[in-house]
């Protein structure tokens, strides 16, 4: 009994003696604060910047972006999970991924310039996508892929860099109300003679 | 060198009249940044947040700091808008809520309905008060008005076309039976106050503007390009209702033919596109003051009558008025003779 003990100590002993060397490779953590190592960019223990999830006609996919904060000039990466909304069976074809930054006109039809990021097998049943933005600003990544015999485009926002504390249109709503504050109360006395005589004209015009 | 006038607190009213409605815009743009500082200590965020976020935490925490040690709890004294909102434990709505709320849940909620029981009674005193001294689109429409006012001046043409006034009440009646048809306020989707409370929150807090703004958005437009104050004479379903309920106000301006000299300015300077020249104030009347901030001849004031006064004819102090009775005084002198 003796003997077994002291056999299964040395082995012990053995086979923890490459770590105290400092022998043994780097170990990879399985889960970080209970999240699925899987989710996450080996750089960037924090959790997606933006999941998004939409259903396009027969599947569902869920957007996610790494590190929380993409930052212009680093390395970030957008993993997509694309399942059938029928079966739950996830899509295994190839989806190709490109990136367009978002002009503030877009509104008015103004798409930007588009640049192919790069074409994704799935890896364990995720199309992952690295990227490095060298601006910051707000883009367009557009994940493009076929499903029985129809081709499916689908649009999802990113941020890259930290977003300005106030947008464009906070800066025209802001101007604009200062521009009617300042004629309010420099030219008030204007204003005033102006509605007077608006008044008398219009009076004299319905006589 | 033009004589002074005594000091009278009625003709400054309409300064303080714009205090109010610079205070409460100011309130509508304070409330949301509360809420949002108010929700980073109560996460416990400010290393989690980007640098401009952490600018904005300061400030407010400056600001905020005189006066609460306890911000995640203290903060919540305050919350909502102009349409709801609790104010230090007083809850008030506005009346077009109570019932368009009653209308779109077709159920009296009492503890919701009594929320505007203070605005219905300040209203049957005062009026319209709700529009001219505290509605913060009132705040925008009036600057708006002044800029469309001043490029006359210098020559652009701008709205002044006129429509019948009752067609708000069209606007209240059909919003109300959408609302019952519904199920959902309607009305709040066109009533500008409330549009102006939901989109500063949105702005503010959510970090955009929603399809409220491009609404409130054209009815700027139409007031510019269409008619001077069109949305709010002619359309605001809550304007409807503040002149249904204020129709018989206690509180009403007043003119003293005695001291009128027909001047017209006060008719010229009503948003509404009153007549107080000859009496005619109505239920539109939002008593906001401005007729009597102009009047040269301190011939409009407040006085409490539960209706407008008949009309009363020329001023004293006009020229038709005068041209009458010197005919009138020399009949008299003739006949006398």
């Amino acid at each position: 009994m003796r003997v077994v003990f002291l056999i299964m100590l040395a082995s012990t002993l053995f086979a923890m003696l490459p770590g105290f060397l400092g022998l043994s490779g780097q170990a990879t953590a399985h889960h970080i604060l209970g999240r699925p190592a899987y989710n996450l960019n080996e750089d960037s223990n924090t959790p997606p910047s933006m999941q998004a999830e939409v259903q396009v006609g027969q599947y569902q996919m869920t957007y996610m972006i790494y590190p929380a904060f993409p930052q212009p000039g680093e390395g970030a990466r957008v993993s997509l999970y694309i399942i059938g909304i029928d079966d739950g069976v996830p899509y295994d074809g190839k989806v190709a991924f490109t990136i367009r930054e978002m002009p503030w006109a877009s509104f008015l039809g103004d798409d930007g310039h588009e640049d192919h990021l790069g074409t994704q097998p799935p890896d364990d049943k995720v199309y992952r996508q690295g990227f490095t933005v060298p601006e910051a600003g707000d883009y367009l990544v557009t994940a493009r892929f076929e499903g029985n015999g129809e081709p499916y485009v689908v649009d999802f926002p990113l941020r890259v860099g930290i977003p300005p504390l106030l947008g464009p249109f906070a800066y025209v709503g802001a101007g604009v109300l200062l521009l009617l504050i300042v004629i309010a109360v420099v030219r008030r006395r204007q204003a005033i003679t102006a509605k007077i005589r608006t008044a008398q004209s219009s009076q004299s015009a319905q006589r | 060198m033009t004589p002074q006038r005594s000091f009278s607190i009625s003709r400054h009213l309409n300064k303080l009249r714009w205090l109010s409605l610079s205070l409460v815009f100011a309130m509508l743009i304070a409330l949301p940044c509360l809420h949002v500082y108010q929700t980073y200590v109560a996460a416990h965020a400010y290393d989690l947040i980007a640098p401009s976020e952490k600018q904005f935490y300061d400030v407010m925490e400056a600001l905020t700091s005189p006066l609460t040690n306890d911000p995640a709890t203290d903060l919540d004294a305050v919350k909502g808008n102009t349409w709801s909102g609790n104010f230090w434990g007083l809850k008030l709505s506005d009346p077009l809520a109570a019932v368009g709320q009653a209308a779109a849940g077709m159920t009296l909620y009492w503890p919701f309905l009594l929320t505007a029981l203070i605005p219905i009674v300040v209203t049957a005193f005062f009026g319209r008060i709700f529009c001219g001294w505290i509605c913060p689109a009132n705040f925008l429409y009036e600057l708006n008005s002044n800029l469309a006012a001043w490029l006359q001046l210098i020559g652009l043409k701008t709205g002044m076309r006129r429509f019948d006034r009752r067609i708000k009440y069209v606007v209240l009646a059909v919003g109300l039976g959408l609302s019952i048809l519904s199920g959902s306020i309607m009305v709040a989707a066109i009533y500008p106050p409330a549009i102006i409370g939901r989109e500063l929150y949105y702005a503010i807090a959510q970090g955009g503007f929603g399809v409220g703004m491009v609404f409130f958005a054209a009815t700027l437009l139409f007031d510019f390009f269409v008619s001077r104050r069109g949305f709010c004479r002619y359309l605001c379903p809550g304007g409807a209702l503040y002149s249904l309920l204020g129709r018989y106000r206690l509180v009403r301006i007043q003119r003293q033919v005695q001291t009128c000299n027909d001047c017209q300015k006060c008719n010229a300077v009503c948003e509404f596109e009153l007549d107080p020249w000859h009496d005619g104030f109505g239920q539109e009347c939002t008593n906001c003051a401005a007729c009597i901030a102009i009047c040269p001849t301190d011939a409009l004031t407040f006085n409490l009558r539960l209706v407008d006064l008949a009309p009363q004819g020329p001023g004293h102090l006009g020229r038709q008025y005068r041209r009458e009775h010197e005919h009138l005084d020399r009949d008299v002198d003739e006949a006398a003779a």
